[in-house]
């Protein structure tokens, strides 16, 4: 249960508001590459922590991304022609450079200096892996590049989808650190789904279903550790990695690719699910991107604007025959829609003053209190986030198994650090 | 498959304007909770806690080998008599002393089928002490926890 001011300042992230200046600290998901797959493409319209904005390539290959709308009337520059250095008003020819500098005013005269007194807002623009980051903070606050292993291995070793969920960002956040719920809705997908099938892990999962957890908190976030019994005197862990605000990954299974999501708020209603797969010693095989481009693991299968095909239009296929015959919990198929679904059910912004939190939920409960603390700190007192540091972003899931009497974070060690070219650990 | 349409279709029933249609009434009544600290430090914590306004939860410290509880008055209680209708449990430790009660109140809540929660509230030195006592008993751990994440748990599951 959360008082309505908390839950309003967890769930608005638009200007102003201390959550929204939390996540303006760090740099975030906005686009895939392919999104802007060459020079002089067309541009595309981004919505991010509630602001409207546009995105494009010019002719040397310079991301830029800014305001929306053209300064002189307010025209979307989605309309505009991406030609020759910049990004040009189709109404009257105004063009804009990628730092949101207007280079031509064509109405005014040759020499006049008008255009340099013009220039709309912008933000840095990066790519990093499959992914353009947009930083939307204070220039001088400007953390490090992204650092996040899934980022950082060799070309075809990593494999990034996104689709929208048309919830806050705060509902998909917090199943991506809800351990428990793995049992029941996902527990149809550990046999079938090929990014997760063949695992010793699988049978622990099956064969223990009232894990314990243990909710650790360290410096990027928290670490949440789910036991379930294993051979005599051992027990199986999956260890969850939360990073400050909206990182999560997921335990690997056996050598299937690691995989995990960042939940990016598009307004306070909304929010980009950007799910990635990698592996850190090898390249992806061709059936595992197939499986994932086809919607399998955490990814979904979406349309040509990245809303999945399964959504609340169409009940999200519900399939009650799947669902009588044991193949889903839940009767959506799809692990990233069986989550989708349940969220946007809750309605755009749950009330959580109407919620019965029960103590396994503590992972929900301290994440919160981080995240409250975390963003008043800052409109207090200027404090600095954490998360935002590449020693935060070198981190791994882990799933181990571990003697009775070991506690879970000596006994994974160092294996929750990512480090170039050395294997996951994984059961 | 089936596509439901209309008033029952999710397209429509996810909106913010259909929540505000979910009836309303009052939530049932609190949590029953029990707070248990387990040594000196943990007490203060607890107390600390107790000073607030709850709705059922009660407060105590363990003492060796737990079939009593002392209540914040300094009252010694039965162990069987104050869980009775409890249905969460949660231990609050600051190192590992008290494994014997922790053994017993662990024990006891498994056998009641009541959900066993610990907060471990103290520096990397005594974790491993602290944890080792509660990981065989406590369902869910939080480590390290803070001074206010009792009241945080607490708050957050209306106890």
């Amino acid at each position: 249960m959360l008082r309505t001011e908390i839950n309003e300042l967890l769930t608005q992230t638009g200007p102003g508001t201390p959550m929204g200046e939390l996540f303006r600290r760090y740099w975030q998901p906005v686009l895939l590459a392919e999104e802007l797959p060459a020079n002089d493409c067309p541009p595309v319209r981004v919505k991010i922590l509630s602001e409207r904005l546009i995105a494009f390539r010019d002719s040397e290959g310079r991301y830029g991304l800014m305001d929306e709308f053209c300064a002189h009337r307010g025209i979307s520059l989605w309309f505009g022609r991406n030609e020759q250095g910049g990004l040009r008003c189709p109404y009257h020819g105004w063009k804009y450079d990628v730092t949101g500098q207007c280079i031509e005013v064509p109405s005014e005269p040759e020499t006049s200096n008008f255009c340099a007194n013009v220039k709309l807002r912008s933000y840095p623009l990066v790519k990093r892996g499959d992914v353009l980051w947009a930083y939307l903070g204070d220039p001088a606050k400007q953390p490090e590049l992204p650092e996040w292993e899934f980022v950082t291995v060799p070309e075809g070793q990593a494999f990034t989808s996104k689709r929208l969920q048309e919830c806050n960002w705060l509902q998909a956040l917090e199943g991506g650190i809800d351990s428990s719920h793995v049992t029941f809705l996902h527990s149809g997908n550990l046999d079938s789904d090929p990014l997760f099938k063949g695992s010793k892990g699988n049978a622990y999962n099956k064969g223990d279903l009232k894990p314990f957890f243990e909710v650790v908190d360290y410096e990027g976030g928290l670490l949440i550790g789910a036991r379930r019994n294993a051979e005599e005197g051992h027990y199986y862990w999956r260890v969850t990695p939360w990073v400050l605000p909206n990182f999560t990954m997921v335990p690997p299974r056996g050598d299937h690719p690691v995989h995990g999501h960042f939940w990016v708020p598009i307004d306070d209603e909304n929010c980009w699910a950007y799910s990635f797969d990698y592996h850190p010693t090898r390249q992806l095989t061709e059936d595992e991107v197939a499986a994932m481009r086809a919607g399998k693991g955490v990814h979904s299968a979406n349309d040509a604007s990245y809303r999945p095909l399964a959504n609340k239009d169409n009940d999200y296929l519900m399939d009650r025959e799947a669902q009588r015959r044991g193949e889903t919990y839940s009767g959506i198929h799809g692990i990233a829609l069986q989550d989708a679904s349940l969220q946007e059910s809750m309605g755009p912004i749950v009330d959580r003053t109407k919620e019965r939190l029960v103590a396994t939920d503590a992972g929900i409960i301290k994440a919160r209190q981080k995240l409250r603390k975390a963003a008043l700190a800052l409109a207090e007192n200027g404090t600095e986030p954490v998360g935002n540091r590449p020693q935060d972003q070198h981190v791994r899931s882990v799933a181990v198994v571990l003697p009775a009497d070991q506690s879970f974070v000596e006994g994974i060690g160092e294996a929750m650090i990512a480090k170039p070219g050395v294997p996951q650990t994984t059961v | 498959m089936s596509v439901l349409a209309g008033v029952s279709a999710c397209s429509r029933a996810a909106t913010a304007e259909e929540a505000a249609f979910r009836i309303d009434y009052p939530l049932a009544a609190a949590r029953n909770t029990r707070v248990i600290a387990l040594d000196p430090e943990a007490e203060r914590i607890v107390r600390s806690a107790s000073e607030l306004t709850w709705g059922q939860a009660r407060f105590y410290t363990a003492v060796d080998p737990g079939l009593d509880l002392v209540t914040m008055a300094g009252e010694r209680v039965p162990l069987a008599g104050e869980i009775a209708e409890s249905n969460t449990v949660v231990l609050v430790a600051t190192e590992g002393s008290n494994a014997e009660a922790v053994a017993t109140i662990g024990a006891a809540c498994k056998v009641r089928g009541i959900m066993t929660a610990g907060l471990v509230v103290t520096d990397a030195q005594h974790i491993h002490d602290a944890l080792a006592v509660l990981r065989p008993y406590a369902r869910i751990l939080l480590v390290p926890a803070e001074e206010d994440d009792l009241v945080e748990l607490l708050r957050a599951t209306r106890a």
